[in-house]
């Protein structure tokens, strides 16, 4: 039943030889890397116990006990305490296991989720504590946790480069449908309680809750971490196989837990608010994905075009400060919104007949920034201009309003809960128009555009049209998440539009992955929940923006989940795991 | 392209190591000729002139690229176009394709004149490919001969978005068009590769491929065997011929004077812009203003070197001596199989 195509190394077998930088203390740790990698873990284990704080920290007590003395609370590890517990047992077991194929590339993914969390909280308390002697001896007290699990992280990763890393094995398992049924199910729904758990950890930021940043960053690390592992050891992959295998099966099984995240840990009023905004920013980004990941063509306006549905929907909204004062229908309001924004998309696309690259980008920027000068100034009336449009009604049915609660029997469902399930309605079709366009005569057009525009001409493309679509179907989706947008949130200003967020918002479809569904949700959750996280790092958001779009482009230029072609594209222009794999790693690769 | 390279050239051996190097398969050339044959754009049977150019000149600032050229290419012939490097070659491909506009003259098409757009020149029924290989680096195989296709599906946005039963029926006919051009150029094993991954003699057979998805009338090949080894440039002149025997007329830019004299049925010389001698292969290769112009020597030095240049393989009986209108597709192909 199981096959691997992949061989893995005996463990006996002669370390590898190591060059580059530290290439001599890597062949030298070859031969032990395995006992490298549990002391690795032990130590990764320590810093799970030993005190993390010296001293109580000015904004209070440092989350998880981490000012409690040694081995209080054996057993009561919780928190980023535990995340690291859990990594270090995970690293241990799999290097005591030698027949684990891959192990020292799963071991390397543990060990980064060890150096993130370490890292992450000692920072912290560190910077908060004033120094360096709030994580190693102050006031009478010793805390080296923090230095013991970052110790243990390195340790982690050194063993396992040591070793070498072998390629991601492929698991070719099939199972019976029911089973495979079975499995997607479970792992959706630990998806959707994950998600839900990332949602909440930590609190809402905030004066009263100075810590829900660190917090929710140490669980983003450690996912981090175990993502990598099991990413390595190909077992992702394969449930990625799994679930193509059974697509429609998947997609209804996903929808259904994106529907019932309301009943889990998630379903506050104000947890619905940040599920409902990232879907608005989710579904924007996937119109942006169509223009930018697809076509090619660099939009930095692109968030105009939500704010011109946004303004379309507060106008014909009945709202009191609108100046046409009629209310229409939502669905009527979402097409009519859509429809504006497309035609404005077109007009802004069409100088991609003449401009190309940067200068389009430019065109575009000017765009965006003519939007927000108009809408500031209110022109025509229709902006409300520094008042802005609020007091939108709520979309309702009948005497039923979106922004209710609900009960269902003893089941108290949280007023805004229509809200998101209407944008998760709202993000499933238009992926369900990203995809289906994607893989059809005009999404080859657009791809081949990016790729070469003359050799697309040369095949009989009408490149103009072609890339006024793109630009006109990117700002219909926008345009219809702008619709919804003014209902959600009763107001509509003009500095909800500026470049700013145009920045973010190409930011999400980078970071998350350039021309993937799953990539912009991603990348626009990260993006919307992270502010909303570190509220008190409102000053630094785009700060820490630039400093995570630097490292993932570094690290992983085809983003966190990456297009089939761009990963190929991009996979060898890593030198590290080009370097360190095993020849014929990648079996397929025909060299040029 | 290491892995060809180390392969033995000779012409033997090639049926044992890279079958897929060989002539198209029979089956796969028979039905790609009937597929063909339904497109509006394909050969009528009528051996009449198909492309036609009348006084084109090209005129960059002070320089003069194309001087009065006037030629025309009759259905199911193949046409060489040679000249030292700078010689207008490529402008006047350009020309021919809309790529650029010339300054004086008219390009032809079936008599009527050629758009001036790359898109609309397709369309119409002229395919090319490109001296630096252009094909779309990230898209596999199929997805670059699907972008051939483009041109001949109608598929709009709404029925793009909808993925109707039309919509089904329309993109599996591409599929499987792509999928027999694939094979006709012999790379079906590689369909699913990027084509960046693909060897170097490879990409320039996946472009002529993904031209031919245009279901073109006339091909034109700007340096089809360049870098290619012995074996590579024997197995493109095979597939050449194979296209003419689809239907499709081809005019080839190329720098191997041996392999144009064994490929084509008409030669033209550019020199300087010029138009300097047009006439079968065996004319062209005795002709001293050819020999002097292209190699910029003595003659009588060089015409000795062409002559070995032409090399033991073109015996005289490779290269057509019949006039070419009369027998476009000439006993070359059989005489040299």
């Amino acid at each position: 039943m199981t096959t691997t195509v992949e061989e893995t190394a005996p463990a006996a077998a002669p370390g590898p030889v190591h060059t580059g930088r530290m290439g001599g203390l890597l062949t030298a740790l070859a031969p032990r890397s395995t006992p490298v990698m549990i002391v690795g873990g032990v130590l990764a284990i320590v810093g799970a116990y030993l005190p993390w704080v010296t001293f109580v920290l000015n904004e209070g007590a440092y989350p998880e006990k981490a000012t409690l003395n040694f081995f209080v609370a054996p057993f009561g590890v919780s928190g980023f305490r535990l995340h690291l517990l859990i990594l270090g047992v995970a690293a241990i077991v799999v290097a005591a296991l030698p027949r684990i194929p891959a192990r020292h590339r799963i071991v390397r993914g543990l060990g980064i989720g060890v150096v993130a969390v370490s890292l992450l909280n000692g920072l912290w308390i560190t910077v908060s504590g004033g120094g360096l002697g709030a994580i190693t001896a102050a006031d009478g007290a010793v805390a080296f946790g923090a230095i013991a699990a970052l110790i243990g992280g390195i340790v982690l990763m050194l063993g396992a480069a040591s070793g070498g890393l072998e390629p991601k094995p492929v698991w070719e398992w099939q199972l019976p449908w029911w089973v495979e049924w079975l499995l997607l199910l479970v792992v959706f729904a630990v998806v959707l309680l994950l998600v839900a758990e990332v949602l909440t950890s930590g609190g809402q930021g905030g004066v009263v809750n100075p810590y829900a940043g660190v917090v929710f960053l140490s669980l983003l690390a450690a996912l981090v971490g175990a993502f990598a592992a099991l990413n390595a050891s190909g077992l992702l992959t394969w449930v990625g196989v799994v679930s193509e295998r059974h697509r429609l099966f998947s997609v209804i099984v996903l929808l259904v837990c994106a529907l019932v995240l309301p009943l889990t840990s998630a379903g506050t009023e104000y947890w619905m608010t940040v599920a409902s905004n990232i879907g608005v920013y989710a579904a924007t980004a996937i119109g942006l994905n169509i223009v930018v990941g697809l076509a090619g063509l660099l939009d930095l306006g692109y968030v105009a075009f939500l704010g011109i549905g946004a303004f379309v929907a507060a106008n014909l909204s009945g709202a009191a400060a609108s100046q046409i004062g009629i209310h229409v229908p939502f669905l009527l309001v979402m097409v009519i919104s859509a429809v504006v924004a497309g035609i404005f998309g077109a007009i802004v696309g069409s100088p991609t007949l003449r401009v190309r690259g940067d200068y389009l980008a430019i065109v575009t920027l000017a765009f965006g920034e003519i939007f927000v000068r108009s809408a500031q100034n209110n022109i025509g009336g229709l902006t409300g201009g520094a008042n802005a449009i609020p007091n939108i009604p709520a979309v309702g049915l009948g005497d039923f309003k979106f922004s209710d609660s609900i009960t269902i029997g003893s089941l108290r469902l949280p007023s805004g809960v229509m809200y998101y399930v209407a944008i998760v309605l709202l993000v499933a079709a238009v992926m369900l128009v990203f995809a289906n366009l994607k893989n059809s005569r005009l999404g080859r057009a657009w791809v081949a555009i990016r790729e070469d525009e003359d050799a697309a001409a040369a095949m009989g493309i009408r490149t103009g049209p072609i890339k006024i679509l793109a630009f006109l179907i990117g700002a219909t989706l926008a345009g219809f998440a702008g619709a919804f947008f003014a209902h959600k949130t009763g107001v509509v200003a003009y500095d909800s539009f500026r470049f700013l967020e145009s920045v973010t918002l190409l930011s999400a479809v980078i970071l998350g992955g350039m021309g993937t569904i799953p990539g912009a949700v991603l990348g626009a959750s990260i993006l919307f929940v992270l502010p909303e996280k570190l509220r008190e790092f409102s000053d630094y958001r785009l700060l820490i923006f630039g400093i995570a779009l630097v490292l993932i482009m570094r690290f992983r230029p085809q983003g966190i989940i990456a297009d089939r072609h761009r990963k190929a594209e991009l996979a060898d222009d890593d030198p590290e795991d080009v370097a360190r794999e095993a020849p014929g790693a990648l079996p397929t690769e025909v060299k040029p | 392209m290491s892995e060809r390279a180390s392969e033995p050239s000779a012409q033997e051996d090639q049926g044992e190591t890279l079958p897929e190097l060989a002539t198209p398969p029979e089956e796969v050339v028979a039905e790609l000729a009937e597929d063909m044959r339904d497109a509006p754009t394909t050969a009528t049977g009528a051996r009449g002139p198909i492309l036609e150019s009348a006084g084109v000149s090209m005129v960059f600032g002070g320089l003069r690229a194309l001087n009065e050229v006037t030629f025309s290419l009759k259905e199911g012939e193949i046409i060489g176009l040679i000249g030292p490097n700078g010689a207008g070659k490529t402008t006047f491909f350009n020309c021919l394709t809309g790529l650029y506009t010339p300054t004086s003259g008219a390009v032809t098409l079936r008599g009527r004149p050629m758009p001036q757009d790359p898109a609309r020149v397709t369309e119409a029924g002229v395919a090319r490919t490109f001296q630096n290989i252009r094909l779309f680096p990230s898209m596999t195989a199929t997805e670059n001969v699907l972008v051939g296709r483009h041109v001949r599906m109608k598929q709009g946005p709404i029925s793009s978005l909808l993925h109707g039963p039309r919509f089904r029926r329309s993109e599996a006919e591409a599929l499987d068009r792509a999928e027999k051009l694939l094979a006709f150029v012999g790379l079906s094993r590689f369909s699913d590769e990027l084509a960046r991954n693909l060897p170097y003699g490879d990409q320039r057979r996946l472009e002529i491929a993904r031209a031919l998805a245009t279901d073109p009338s006339v091909l034109l090949l700007d340096e089809p065997t360049a870098g290619m080894n012995a074996q590579e440039t024997e197995a493109t002149r095979q597939l050449i011929f194979a296209i003419r025997d689809l239907g499709v007329s081809v005019v080839v830019i190329e720098h191997d004077t041996k392999f144009i004299f064994t490929l084509c049925d008409r030669v033209l010389v550019l020199v300087q812009g010029e138009l300097l001698v047009e006439g079968s292969p065996d004319e062209v290769r005795g002709d001293p203003r050819v020999v002097e112009a292209y190699l910029g020597a003595p003659p009588d030095e060089v015409e000795a070197q062409l002559q070995t240049g032409a090399g033991p393989a073109s015996d005289p009986a490779a290269g057509p001596a019949s006039d070419p209108a009369a027998s476009p597709a000439s006993d070359a192909v059989e005489s040299e199989s």
